[in-house]
């Protein structure tokens, strides 16, 4: 005979009772694993739509005058030296920089249409523009390779293979741009050393586009150690929008959290009031108990392994049923898809800690009552 | 040898004091069979549980080889009643969801004896009651008479000098009442127990070997038989 087997084979004889004493606390677990699981995947998820976004930063010319619009920042038709992206690496948060891209902007005829040159370095350009789908293949840097929106490809008839001349030279298109829904569809992208010959900006970039590494990447400072490093540049921090979106997610988790802590403080005082309709209904037990040779100790141990185990399986199931109902509500109503993967470890040894903690206090006030029984009054309950 | 001293033991109902036991002195030598006899609220229970340190006394003393039961702490005296006293209850008081087996550990679990040394004195313990071929059932599965010798075989499991019961047979038919007390007649004679039995059947007291009679706290007579 052990304490554990008392405890569990008079756990096994009230199923029902034990089973909705837990309720309350499997479901504060519920939603306590389920709503860091569904949070962090939504941070993840953030996280990866920022790289989609391209870039956090875009550096521009000190002006104020306006001639190209990119997007929803304008260009001016001042440039910037191309010797600035490498002292844009040299910042002190350097280590945020995912990509330095830098871009000359120009136009130029072809017949009777005029185009939008952009100059780039394929490479960087294709990491920081994760949404670009092309049929064919990126140009080769300084090479007479381009490649084409797909607005110019069909006003102007053109295809992968095909040669076009703008200004006095020659380029062949070597890939097709699908639709973007942007500036881009408009544009025909060549290395940037071929168009700053061809524009006659040698050494000159329009931008530099900026993407940073992390989601929690203080962006304006690095905009601001952008504008001390590169002179006459205005570095705009295009992170707004993911930050009101991530403030959101952070609101919508604490809210979950303070209702899940009332959840738990119902779910304890669910677990009290068990343990102490237990203690009526065992009355004449602890009575036995005490003729036995049972004293206080004897008692807390049993209620309280009682309430461990209670806790312990409530903490169990509650993590395991929030995993799973976050695996199945998130992507249905929140539209997060959740990758365990992505969830670190330590939640679930907390939840359950946090399960069998509560549970534990929660039975402290009807073990004292229990102690405090008097055996012979207990002996003679009917 | 127990001394019960002068012991008083009032309760208060109804706003006036009833006195359970007045002012009652009893001395119960080793070996002793006590039968204690009344009418129902004549203190025989109450004497039963105060001797066995499950009820402070108002007023006066208990003591066992002169160590005074209540001067001790709670704690102290629960490891008095698990070294020294086996109870033994009219309803049987089994654990519903233990085996015959498991309620005569429990004496032995809470005195923290290994789970081995359990087995081997639960054993001995079905075994003397002639129950060892039922160990393995639950209470519900036994009879009465059943049911009675496995709490006797817990209240002797721990090999205790006192063995107190509390009408041991007031929920047995006549047949089964006679031969659990032969039992606790043997057990007294094999084992030297002391052995205190709470009773108002003429009959069952007849087979103790000393006899008293209570009526509202006192002892108003007292034979040996």
């Amino acid at each position: 005979m052990r304490a554990a087997t008392l405890v569990f084979r008079n756990l096994s004889r009230r199923k029902g009772r034990s089973i909705l004493s837990s309720i309350g606390l499997i479901l504060a677990i519920v939603l306590i694993v389920s709503v860091f699981t569904i949070s962090r995947s939504m941070e993840v998820q953030i996280g990866d739509e920022v790289e989609k976004y391209g870039p956090n930063i875009v550096v521009t010319p000190k002006t104020e005058s306006i001639s190209v619009p990119y997007g929803s920042v304008v260009i001016g038709n001042v440039t910037i030296p191309e010797s600035s992206v490498a002292k844009i690496s040299t910042i002190p948060n350097k280590q945020n920089l995912r990509v330095v891209s830098p871009k000359l902007y120009g136009q130029a005829q072809y017949g009777n249409s005029s185009l939008l040159i952009v100059g780039m370095l394929p490479e960087k350009e294709i990491q920081l523009k994760k949404w670009w789908n092309i049929t064919g293949s990126l140009p080769q840097n300084e090479s007479s390779e381009v490649i084409i929106g797909s607005v110019v490809k069909s006003r102007l008839g053109l295809t992968a293979g095909s040669m076009i001349q703008i200004k006095n030279s020659t380029q062949n298109i070597v890939g097709i741009l699908s639709e973007t829904g942007s500036v881009d569809d408009y544009s025909i992208f060549m290395p940037l050393h071929v168009a700053q010959t061809i524009l006659d900006l040698v050494d000159k970039v329009s931008i530099i586009d900026v993407g940073a590494i992390c989601n929690n990447c203080p962006v304006e400072v690095i905009s601001q150690q952008i504008m001390d490093a590169v002179p006459n540049v205005k570095a705009t921090p295009i992170r707004q929008a993911v930050e009101t979106r991530m403030k959101a997610v952070e609101q919508t988790a604490s809210f979950s959290l303070l209702l899940a802590s009332i959840i738990l403080v119902v779910g304890c005082a669910g677990v009290m009031n068990t343990m102490l309709s237990s203690v009526h209904e065992r009355i004449r037990e602890i009575g036995v108990f005490m003729s036995l040779g049972a004293d206080n100790n004897h008692l807390y141990k049993m209620f309280f392994l009682e309430s461990m185990i209670l806790g312990l399986a409530s903490g169990v199931i509650g993590t395991v049923m929030g995993l799973i109902s976050s695996m199945v509500f998130g992507p249905v109503f929140l539209e997060v898809p959740i990758n365990l993967a992505d969830i670190p470890i330590y939640p679930i040894p907390l939840a359950i800690s946090l399960s069998v903690s509560a549970s534990l206090i929660a039975s402290l006030y009807p073990a004292w009552r229990a102690s405090k029984i008097d055996p012979v009054k207990a002996l003679k309950t009917v | 040898m127990i001394m019960v001293n002068e012991v008083t033991k009032a309760y208060e109902m109804g706003g006036n004091q009833v006195l359970a036991l007045n002012n009652l002195t009893l001395r119960i030598d080793d070996g002793d069979f006590l039968a204690i006899t009344g009418p129902s609220g004549s203190g025989k229970s109450t004497l039963l549980y105060t001797v066995g340190g499950l009820l402070t006394p108002t007023k006066g003393d208990v003591t066992v080889d002169d160590m005074s039961i209540y001067k001790l702490t709670s704690r102290e005296r629960a490891k008095f009643r698990r070294e020294n006293v086996g109870f033994i209850f009219q309803s049987f008081e089994l654990l519903p969801y233990l085996t015959a087996f498991e309620n005569v550990m429990i004496p032995l679990y809470l005195a923290g004896v290994s789970s081995i040394e359990q087995e081997t004195a639960a054993q001995e313990a079905l075994e003397k009651v002639g129950l060892a071929s039922r160990a393995y059932h639950k209470p519900t599965e036994l009879s009465g008479g059943e049911q009675q010798r496995v709490s006797i075989a817990r209240g002797i499991v721990s090999n205790p000098t006192i063995l107190l019961a509390d009408e041991p047979t007031g929920n047995l038919d006549q047949k089964t009442g006679n031969e659990i007390m032969q039992l606790l007649c043997r057990l007294h004679a094999k084992d030297e127990l002391t052995v205190i039995v709470v009773t108002h059947d003429a009959a069952i007291a007849e087979r103790a070997n000393r006899r008293v009679e209570m009526i509202d706290g006192r002892l108003v007579q007292e034979r040996a038989i």
